[in-house]
């Protein structure tokens, strides 16, 4: 694959209703290839729909998307203007690895069976090498010992690392983490934060939808704040944390420290 | 024909004294009744034309002691369904056919009006002198019905016959013929009383195929699914009559059967009547016309 | 060893019913010690038969394994009849008391089960019928869910359109259609699917008429139970599989349907059941079946007994299949 792209991942007037109602007005966005970004804001922003409408889990209303500089895909009025043939989609879809609020693994299979589906079903890989390629990533996140569990019989926590490699069995570029620590329980955070955080030092690009704060401020290279379905103000951690232009990010930022 | 043996009225009996089936019952045959009451009129004027021949003076024949549920009518049970004998005409209500025809003008001659009641060939017999007076249904005279019930004379003969394919090549001179064929008949008939004899008891090997309805015999005969059917004589007739696409290929002239009208054991003063009724009948030839009517030339 | 550890009393006690059955079998009396006891009279009318064309003496001899039954009666005339019943190394007269009735629940459980006749008879029937319908049903019924579900129209309203019909019309008159209307139109008969040879043939071309009607009716409902089933699972099942990149097929086959059929068990064992009575109507193509041979003998022979047996028979056969749907139900639930 050409590695001569400026950047990995971009957006132009990217928007998005649902009926009358615009949740994603505009949104231009550019992203490097190993960058990480998080994606704050209140609830209603936007910013799971922003995420779903990357790897095409929502269609966008208008907009361009560019993956690796190539335009993917070119919507107007909720009509396809143009876009990549079906199998080039395909293929640069699975360079974009999902994490889900509610993990989303498949109940009926085992945590090793999860993982492998993906590689053997999609990538045609051999069931041998993508089980060994398996274990590696639950030795990662730090769950070989769960590989024959079903997922009924793991905690939230354990369920997220699960998924998390889940994704990262097909080796995608980019992952996007549409709030990955919202549905567990406070204790069981740190463990989920603690993998991406070392997934984030590998040198993955991820998009990260979240409220901690904590983990923005130290993981994340640019912080986007979103609110009413635009993005209100990006920049550095210690840009937006420490000194945020746009009073709608003030208040945010104050509700949210407050409590 | 419909001699579903000596078992039905054990069977029968037991449903009358089994009181589901006594409630169950009358709802079906008031219903019956109001159908029949309706088109009685139109029974009456398609028969009047062949009893016009008879000489007028039609009620003449004494009722003496005979019995009535309903004063001046002739209450009749049969199982519309079961053409030439009975049928509903092309309106879906009228009842019409041989036995139809025959109680009219018997009815005619006692000076009764008539009033067909359909019922269900299962337990027709126990409804006799409950729900009707008589039964005239194209029901055989056989010896253990005559235990428990009165009869008429005989109003027609009937046989067993085998009915092939018109363009079928095969000859059949007996039953035995049948040896190795499929043969289509209808459940609980005698035609399937002597069908299935003759296989239990190895005198030939037959395939026997056995339907709630006749019609269905005949369209599996028509299909090529069975080789044969034997049924009635009588009926037979009446299929080939208004269709080409059968022959009889054979009837049993041993072993006739005959039909007659059915009445409760006490009312012999009814069968009396009916006895003398059918007599005129025949001597005025509106028996026999009425045979040639329904079962056309192919009768005798 | 596992299993026989863990179903341990069952199998002690299907062994000590095994056990009982070899036993009793082994001292059934034979056919022919049950033949020696007929009367002198009846003997000799056998004899007579073996040179005359049309024979007089129906011999019916029934075996159900630890019991049995001889029946011999002649038609014509001088009616006569005689029953045996074989137990334990004696024979007993069944014309009249309580062996008559023994003998006739020999009778009638031997002829509703199908025994001594070809799979197209009694419970052999129902039950072969009831499970074929089943499995053909749910396969169909499969196609034409996913075909509801789809996005693409034309295939969404076939399928509808289908589910609407065949729900929408009885059972039995889709059976005749399917039994007399269609070779009526066509011109061809369903036996001539089987060889001219094969005595059979009446039978068997009339019961694979009847698991085409049945099996295209219940398709349609099965239909049903697999699109709520379907339906059921959560959205973001589909999601993670589309994040995956598996296809539509992929997701539906790998991840969807599987984890619906257990949710699809329950309904289809009541879809079972309501096939297992409709089974009945086969009457109407000349088929018995437990229901319709019942009917038979209460109309030929005025037994009202011969319901008893039958029932006995539709429930064994329903608990039977009942404890199958249940273990499929455990052994799809052992995820959650």
């Amino acid at each position: 694959m050409s590695e001569n792209y400026e950047y990995i991942l971009k957006t132009e007037h990217v928007s998005k209703r649902f009926g009358t109602l615009e949740v994603l007005k505009d949104i231009n966005l550019s992203v490097k290839k190993g960058e990480v970004i998080c994606i704050i804001g209140p609830s209603g922003a936007g910013k799971s729909t922003f995420l779903r409408s990357l790897n095409q889990l929502e269609k966008i209303t208008s907009g361009k998307i560019f993956i690796r500089d190539e335009l993917f895909l070119h919507r107007e009025h909720d009509h396809t203007v143009d876009k990549l043939p079906h199998e080039k989609q395909q293929e640069l879809l699975l360079e974009m690895g999902m994490v889900f609020q509610r993990f989303n693994l498949f109940p009926h299979m085992t945590v090793l069976q999860n993982v492998c589906e993906a590689p053997v079903v999609v990538k045609k890989q051999k069931k041998s090498e993508a089980e060994a390629q398996a274990r590696e990533l639950l030795e990662k996140v730090g769950l070989s010992d769960k590989a024959d569990e079903y997922p009924s019989r793991l905690s939230g926590g354990q369920q997220q690392r699960v998924a998390i490699a889940r994704a990262l069995a097909m080796n995608p570029e980019i992952m996007l983490f549409d709030e990955p620590t919202s549905a567990l329980d406070p204790e069981l955070v740190g463990d989920v934060l603690n993998v991406m955080k070392e997934l984030a030092e590998s040198g993955m690009t991820m998009l990260v939808v979240t409220h901690e704060m904590g983990f923005a401020k130290e993981v994340a290279d640019r912080v986007l704040f979103m609110a009413d379905g635009i993005i209100a103000e990006e920049g550095t951690p210690d840009q937006i944390f420490t000194n945020p232009q746009v009073d709608r990010t003030k208040s945010f930022l104050n509700a949210i420290l407050e409590t | 024909m419909k001699k579903r043996m000596m078992a039905i009225l054990c069977a029968a009996g037991m449903l009358v004294s089994m009181t589901a089936c006594g409630a169950a019952k009358p709802a079906d045959v008031a219903g019956a009744a109001t159908d029949a009451a309706a088109t009685d009129a139109a029974v009456a004027t398609d028969t009047s034309a062949a009893t016009d021949t008879a000489d007028a003076a039609g009620a003449t024949i004494d009722l003496g002691d005979a019995k009535f549920l309903t004063e001046g009518v002739l209450n009749v049970g049969a199982e519309v369904g079961y053409p030439p004998f009975e049928d509903f005409a092309e309106d879906g209500t009228t009842p019409i056919g041989y036995d139809i025809d025959i109680i009219t003008a018997v009815a005619d001659k006692l000076g009764l009006d008539v009033n067909i009641i359909n019922t269900a060939w299962d337990g027709i017999f126990a409804g006799i002198g409950v729900n009707y007076d008589v039964a005239c249904s194209a029901v055989t005279i056989t010896p253990e019905r005559k235990e428990t019930m009165l009869f008429s004379d005989p109003y027609i003969n009937n046989y067993q016959a085998v009915v092939l394919p018109a363009d079928s090549d095969k000859t059949i001179s007996s039953f035995n013929d049948l040896d190795g064929m499929t043969i289509a008949l209808q459940k609980e008939t005698t035609s399937d009383i002597l069908m299935s004899d003759y296989k239990s008891t190895g005198t030939i090997d037959i395939q026997i195929v056995a339907n709630e309805k006749i019609t269905s015999c005949f369209t599996q005969l028509q299909n090529g699914e069975v080789d044969a059917v034997v049924v009635d004589s009588t009926v037979a007739d009446g299929f080939i009559n208004s269709s080409d696409a059968f022959k009889i290929a054979y009837e049993d002239q041993e072993e006739a059967e005959q039909f007659g009208i059915a009445m409760a054991k006490e009312n012999t003063g009814l069968q009396k009547a009916i006895n003398q009724a059918l007599k005129e009948l025949e001597e005025e030839g509106f028996i026999e016309e009425s045979y040639n009517y329904w079962f056309g030339s192919a009768a005798e | 060893m596992k299993f026989l550890k863990k179903y341990k009393k069952p199998i002690i006690v299907i062994a000590v019913i095994v056990a009982v059955i070899i036993v009793l079998g082994a001292l059934l009396p034979t056919k022919q010690e049950l033949l020696s006891c007929a009367s002198p009279e009846m003997q000799k009318m056998i004899e007579e038969d073996a040179t005359r064309s049309r024979k007089r003496v129906t011999e019916t001899y029934e075996s159900l394994i630890v019991i049995n039954y001889l029946s011999l009666s002649t038609s014509g005339a001088q009616e006569v009849s005689e029953h045996y019943v074989g137990f334990v190394r004696n024979v007993y007269p069944a014309d009249e008391g309580p062996m008559k009735v023994v003998g006739q629940m020999v009778n009638y459980t031997y002829r509703m089960l199908g025994c001594g006749e070809n799979w197209m008879h009694g419970a052999k029937l129902t039950v072969l019928l009831t499970t074929l319908t089943v499995l053909f049903g749910l396969l169909l019924g499969t196609v034409l869910a996913l075909g509801k579900i789809s996005k693409n129209k034309v295939l969404s309203k076939i399928s509808s359109g289908y589910i609407f019909f065949f729900r929408g019309t009885p059972l039995l008159i889709q059976l005749f259609v399917v039994y007399f209307t269609v070779p009526g139109i066509f011109g061809f008969a369903w036996r001539d699917i089987f060889p001219a040879s094969d005595a059979e043939a009446v039978y068997k071309g009339a019961f694979t008429a009847a698991l085409i009607a049945f099996a295209l009716n219940s398709g349609a409902y099965c239909a049903e139970i697999v699109r709520s089933a379907i339906q059921s699972i959560d959205k973001g099942q589909f999601e993670a599989a589309k994040a995956l990149g598996m296809t539509y097929g992929q997701t539906m086959g790998r991840i969807v349907i599987p984890q619906s059929i257990r949710r699809m068990i329950p309904n289809v064992s009541n879809e079972f059941i309501m096939i297992l009575k409709d089974a009945s109507l086969v009457f109407a193509i000349s088929l018995m079946d437990i229901t319709t041979i019942s009917k038979n003998i209460m109309t030929s022979e005025g037994s009202y007994l011969v319901f008893i047996p039958a029932l006995v028979i539709y429930l064994v056969i329903t608990a039977f299949f009942g404890f199958i749907f249940n273990k499929l139900e455990k052994r799809f639930s052992i995820y959650e």
